[in-house]
């Protein structure tokens, strides 16, 4: 499994139950940037998710990536 | 240069309370001993009940450590040797956690914590010699809905730190003061209270404080501290407040919302629990739980804990409230499944505890549609609860509480409408908050309040029964009685003479976007509820008793019609899993439907619209599938075999106008109607775009799913016309024209279609909707002088005013209609029918039906993708009643089915057979009968039929059924 079908069919569905939102943006020197919308866009834990995502990715995939994480904010919430 | 503000300023008098306040919260727990040996095993939910664990065992817990991961579930576990020194001793649970979880110690469910209580009694309930074997079940909602806590509320968040889990002793001098201090300080704070007395309080709560000693190693002065409380301020009566005020417990749970319906289940649990052990501990305490759906969750999963919620529903502290079967939000779903919401939810209730309700109970739903009183009149229901146009109107103050409110038919329930909101801790402010907001203080009686947690927050707290049992003891509190929701009803609602009447809908001034958003789940849920009422039907019809299959299968769309599901306000997986019950409940009722040879008309009126009746070989094309438009013919609830008609000759003329039998049509390029002339009635039809797509920029802010904003009009995007409107398939019936729309991320294909032998010019739409925010709807500005517009309820009509004079029609900009609206005038009109759009605006002479929202929040992607929908416009002479528009937009919406079997019952013109089924109990045939044109009569029966509730209940009998405008009328046969 790829790392972007992972982020998209393995770890999307998990975010999407708690509200959040993952989309896989590009995999490059081993920094994986993912865009966080929906309530992950503005959680203030978010670091510890993107840590988690890690580590799932190491332990699932055996690869190890960094994570970038974007956050786009709904309008409303832009601050 | 960035400016920092720097404010240096002295400690205030008040600060040195709340500083000590913190200090002496510290001091609760005589003793803690910390649970070592937790071991965690993470996992997601995938159904009711199923989990996906992510490890084959369970791993060693520590303080410190994470856990819980997103939308995860957490199992907890651990054995318990309770250290001697603590054995016989008042034990508590103690976990702080911005997770929801669930207890059971040695089998037995204990209790639950939650971010709004962080222990729970174990004592009364385990052996504290034998070994505690501890299993915990906690979700974690990131999404904090009502947080008192702002610092629980910074950490909401999937991944969770955990604090530790211990085993306490409580000590109550430190506690009782601690709840005193909470609702002297609630008081203090707040500014609706007397000025003085709050001053007397700062000053006299840090004379109360000064007797503490927090500087040695143990605490004192905690005694004298709390006699002070008690001498000095609880005796203080010179400061009288005013109010009566009924303090109800109750726990508002959304079935699905940021979570998804599976996760429900033990939402439900926890709150049931949580309130059961309250109730142990307090006998007086009572407490409200409504949707009869969650019982039976509980009772299908946790059957030892139904028992006990049984016991004490017996004993009367449990009280079940609300005869709907969940929540429904009360626009959309059409008559028959709100009456349905009723009798599953009675009968579910009946079956559980013996006993009816009297009571709907809806405290978060979006307004309530003029069509519910008769409902829940005929459904054993009096009494009618809903708090949102108190506190949620955004332009008028609804100018009631406790009233009675009168439906469409002339029935008659009483209401409360409570001044606040339906989720409170029951303080002091709060409450003062809710007498002050009460408008009927002089003719209502009481008001209500209601307080609780809701939403998997589990409801009442220890705090909050504290607080109630201090309130009697303030002077500058209103008068408060704890009482359950049936009984406040009946003590203050019932047989009052003065209760002023509201006589029309219960619109709320707010979340008008929900009649539009998510598109694809009102038009299944209209397919739907024909579809079901075809299933019925045909199983009368053909003596099958499908009653157990249909009954599960409505239950399933019932609780779709839950206020936070049909409405569309909800995350992405909600969605899913909403669609998914729809395509099992289409394929339950298309098995059920079956197939025959010739064509039947369920509806018990002759078939004589314009119908378009699938087939492979046709020469039409609709929703992408071939076919033919044919007039049926089909006497009411007859079948026969139907053949498309060969009309060779020319019917239309295509050049700078398009020529019809009905019609001289001049179209624009984007498919809109630069002028409807109409040959037969010699007008005009339209005065300004008419049939124009438009789009407007659609930011309704924080409430997005729920919300439009009455400015939407003041950004219009640009739709460019990519193909111009051509003639694209003809035939001896119909000829449509398509065109192609566009904008930057979407394309939208709009076909219309003349017929030779209708006056309807029907308007496909087949739109792949990319875009962000935007509103979509089709407008048409009718060459009609009218004041009202006239719209269909499901069960009769309702007119609403289309000027803006007032706030009152200020703020109706955007309403709800079902399969259709209209605007007239003495001559003609104009109608529009749909088949699943229900928001409309309705201003001066224009008509502007919203067709798609593109919203994103909840759900990042609400609506986005394929939509294929059609409506009709309708242009008739005479007002809509005598055009018979609702007769075509019902053949416009029941399809032809095929079946050969007969109708052999009466046919009941001119009521609309709305319903036709076996009774529950399987005893009697049930008709449900509607008159939708505002007309009064009677039908003379060949025999004599029982007269029914809408619970199946006989009441009467008659050969003769006497109907008046707007009645719903249930018979027995």
């Amino acid at each position: 499994m790829t790392v972007q079908s992972y982020v998209e069919e393995v770890l999307q569905p998990k975010l999407q139950g708690d509200g959040g939102w993952v989309e896989y943006v590009c995999l490059e020197n081993g920094v994986l940037t993912l865009t966080f919308r929906g309530e992950c866009s503005k959680c203030l834990i978010l670091h510890r998710c993107v840590a988690w995502i890690e580590e799932q990715i190491k332990l699932d995939l055996r690869k190890n990536v960094k994570v970038n994480a974007v956050r786009k904010k709904p309008y409303f919430q832009d601050t | 240069m960035a400016h920092i503000k720097v404010v240096r300023r002295s400690m205030r008098p008040e600060e040195w309370t709340d500083l000590r306040f913190g200090w002496l919260k510290r001091h609760i727990y005589s003793s803690k001993w910390e649970i070592e040996n937790l071991m965690i095993r993470d996992a997601r939910q995938t159904a009711e009940m199923e989990f996906q664990y992510y490890s084959e065992d369970y791993r060693p817990l520590k303080k410190g450590d994470m856990y819980f991961t997103p939308d995860g579930t957490a199992f907890i576990r651990a054995d318990v040797n309770i250290p001697e020194h603590l054995q016989g001793k008042e034990l508590w649970f103690s976990l702080k956690t911005a997770a929801e979880i669930c207890v059971k110690v040695n089998g037995r469910y204990i209790g639950g914590v939650d971010p709004n209580r962080e222990r729970m009694l174990l004592s009364p309930y385990v052996n504290d010699k034998e070994v505690l074997h501890f299993e915990m079940m906690g979700y974690n909602r990131s999404k904090p809905d009502d947080e008192r806590n702002p610092e629980s509320l910074s950490v909401r968040g999937c991944r969770q730190i955990f604090e530790g889990a211990y085993i306490c002793t409580v000590n109550h001098a430190v506690q009782d003061l601690v709840w005193d201090f909470e609702l002297l300080l609630d008081i203090a704070k707040s500014e609706l209270f007397n000025e003085d007395y709050r001053a007397f309080l700062n000053r006299e709560l840090n004379n109360a404080m000064n007797l503490i000693d927090f500087d040695s190693d143990e605490i004192s002065g905690v005694e004298k501290a709390k006699k002070y409380v008690d001498e000095v301020i609880y005796a203080n009566d010179t400061y009288k407040g005013s109010g009566d005020v009924a303090l109800i417990a109750h726990s508002h749970l959304d079935v699905a919302y940021y979570w998804r319906r599976i996760h429900a289940v033990q939402k439900n649990l926890r709150t049931v629990l949580i309130q059961l052990r309250l109730m142990d501990k307090y006998p007086d305490f009572k407490y409200t739980h409504t949707q009869p759906y969650v019982y039976e969750t509980l009772e299908k999963y946790y059957p030892e804990v139904f028992e006990e919620l049984k016991e004490k529903v017996a004993s009367g502290q449990f009280e079940p409230v609300g005869a709907m079967y969940v929540e429904p939000d009360c626009n959309v779903p059409s008559a028959e499944s709100l009456i349905r919401q009723c009798l599953y939810g009675q009968k579910t209730y009946e079956r559980m505890f013996g006993k009816k309700v009297n009571n709907a109970w809806l405290p978060d739903v979006f307004g309530n549609s003029w069509i519910l009183p008769q409902i829940l009149k005929k459904s054993g229901v009096d009494y009618f609860v809903s708090n949102k146009m108190s506190t949620w109107n955004d332009t008028n103050r609804f100018p009631h509480n406790n009233f009675k409110w009168k439906g469409i038919d002339g029935s008659e329930v009483y209401a409360c409408v409570p001044p606040t909101h339906f989720i409170t801790w029951n303080m002091p402010s709060q409450i003062q908050e809710n007498w002050e907001a009460y408008i009927d203080k002089d003719q209502g009686g009481q008001t209500m309040n209601m307080f609780g947690y809701g939403d998997g927050g589990s409801g009442c707290t220890e705090e909050m029964i504290e607080m109630m049992h201090r309130f009697k003891k303030l002077s500058v509190m209103p008068k408060c009685e704890h009482t359950g929701g049936a009984e406040f009803l009946e003590k203050n609602l019932k047989d009052n003479p003065n209760l002023e009447t509201w006589d029309g809908e219960l619109y709320l001034e707010m979340h008008r976007g929900t009649f539009t958003t998510k598109s694809d789940l009102k038009r299944i849920n209209r397919r739907l509820e024909y579809k079901f009422r075809t299933a019925e039907m045909v199983s009368l019809m053909r003596g099958e008793d499908n009653t157990e299959k249909i009954t599960e299968a409505y239950k399933k769309l019932l609780i779709n019609q839950f206020h936070d599901i049909l409405p569309g306000s909800h995350i992405h997986p909600v969605f899913g899993d909403a669609m998914a019950d729809y395509r099992e409940i289409e394929a339950e009722l298309d098995g059920i439907i079956g197939t025959g040879t010739k064509y039947f008309n369920t509806l018990n009126f002759n078939r004589d619209a314009l119908t378009f009746v699938p087939n492979k070989k046709g020469t039409a094309t609709r929703y992408g599938e071939k076919g033919n438009w044919l007039i049926p013919n089909i006497p009411s609830l007859s079948s026969a075999t139907l053949r498309s008609t060969k009309f060779a000759g020319e019917w239309i003329s295509i050049g700078d106008t398009v020529e019809t039998p009905y019609y001289s049509v001049k179209f624009n390029s984007d498919g809109s109607i630069e002028s409807l002339y109409d040959k037969e009635l010699q007008r005009e039809w339209a005065k300004g775009d008419f049939n124009k797509l438009k789009l407007y920029t659609d930011n309704p802010g924080n409430y997005d799913a729920w919300d439009i904003l009455p400015n939407y009009k003041d950004k219009q995007i640009e739709v460019k016309v990519v193909s111009p409107l051509t003639l694209k398939e003809k035939d001896g019936e119909s000829a449509s024209f398509v065109c192609t729309l566009g904008t930057e991320k979407s394309t939208w294909e709009m076909t219309v279609r003349l017929f030779r032998r209708s006056r309807g010019i029907e308007v496909e739409n087949k739109v792949n909707w990319q875009e962000k925010h935007i509103l979509a709807k089709a407008e048409f500005s009718c060459n009609v002088l009218t004041r009202k517009a006239v719209c269909d309820t499901s069960a009769g009509y309702i007119e609403r005013e289309t000027h803006r004079n007032t706030t009152w029609q200020q703020a109706r900009f955007e309403c709800c209609h079902h399969k259709w609206c209209d605007m007239s005038e003495f001559g003609g009109g104009v109608a529009l029918i749909n088949d699943g759009k229900y928001g409309v605006g309705l201003y001066e002479n224009t008509m502007s039906l919203s067709l798609l929202r593109a919203t994103i929040r909840p759900d990042v992607v609400s609506d986005m993708g394929e939509h294929n929908f059609c409506y009709m416009i309708l242009p008739h002479k005479g007002d809509p009643i005598g055009a018979r528009v609702n007769e075509i937009a019902l053949q416009y919406n029941v399809p032809l089915v095929r079946c050969d079997a007969q109708w052999k019952l009466p046919h009941f013109e001119p009521l609309y057979l709305q319903a036709a089924k076996k009774s529950e109990d399987g005893t009697m045939t049930v008709i449900r009968l509607s008159e939708q044109k505002g007309t009064r009569g009677s039908i003379r029966l060949d025999r004599k039929v029982k007269l029914l509730n809408m619970l199946e209940e006989v009441e009467d009998e008659t050969d003769v059924i006497e109907y008046k405008p707007f009645e719903i009328i249930t018979i027995g046969l």
